[in-house]
């Protein structure tokens, strides 16, 4: 599911960001699809010394939890929990479905990024929090999506 | 956005209500006409300008480096 800035833009907003930040489901199948559906694109620690040993398998996911990934295809993040509202399923609950191209993708709410953005609190999370809430207002009452 | 949407989004942001979020989010410095043009694009168009504004982060970097 995309969360943080790249949910900001999908839902409206003028946010730019050069990350693209996903909730995933910790279960153990889809765990292991995560890593296969990254390997090809050579994922390794974003701003770690070259030669550090690390692959993102299986194993290294499910012993951690949120991962900062430069790949082939740019910067991804990939978080187990969303401050503020908890596990994949909780941050699911607060989600829409948004058709990129040919993709049905779950794009974290308006609603759930001024909830993560209120509970991370950290000045760049605060900063946005009047564009968000502003753009919701606008949402609601066009009838926007 | 349909023609009527468009309307209502443009009273809005031109004319915010007292008090609102959107009032407030303007007094904050947001420039909400910006709004019409975000919601004006479907997903797949935000979703390229997201991607444009990441490669602008790109060349920046490549920039800077140099």
């Amino acid at each position: 599911m995309v969360i943080g800035g790249a949910a900001m833009g999908l839902q409206g907003s003028a946010y730019l960001t050069k990350d693209i930040d996903f909730c995933y489901a910790r279960t153990p199948a889809n765990i292991e699809r995560l890593a296969n559906a990254l390997q090809p694109f050579h994922p390794v620690l974003r701003g770690a010394p070259a030669d550090l040993p690390f692959r993102f398998d299986a194993k290294t996911i499910a012993q951690g939890l949120n991962f900062t990934l430069s790949t082939d295809l740019g910067d991804l993040d990939f978080l187990g929990e969303v401050s503020g509202l908890g596990s994949f399923q909780e941050v699911l609950a607060e989600s829409d479905v948004r058709t990129v191209g040919v993709v049905d993708c779950r794009v974290l709410s308006l609603e759930g990024l001024i909830k993560s953005k209120i509970a991370a609190g950290r000045p760049r999370d605060l900063y946005v929090l009047p564009e968000l809430r502003g753009l919701s207002q606008v949402k609601k009452k066009a009838g926007v999506e | 956005m349909t023609q009527d949407q468009e309307k209502t989004v443009l009273d809005l942001v031109t004319n915010p209500p007292l008090g609102s979020d959107l009032a407030k989010a303007k007094e904050f410095g947001i420039d909400l006409t910006l709004f019409i043009a975000t919601l004006r694009r479907t997903p797949t168009e935000r979703a390229r300008s997201l991607s444009e504004g990441a490669r602008i982060f790109q060349v920046a970097k490549q920039i800077q480096r140099k």
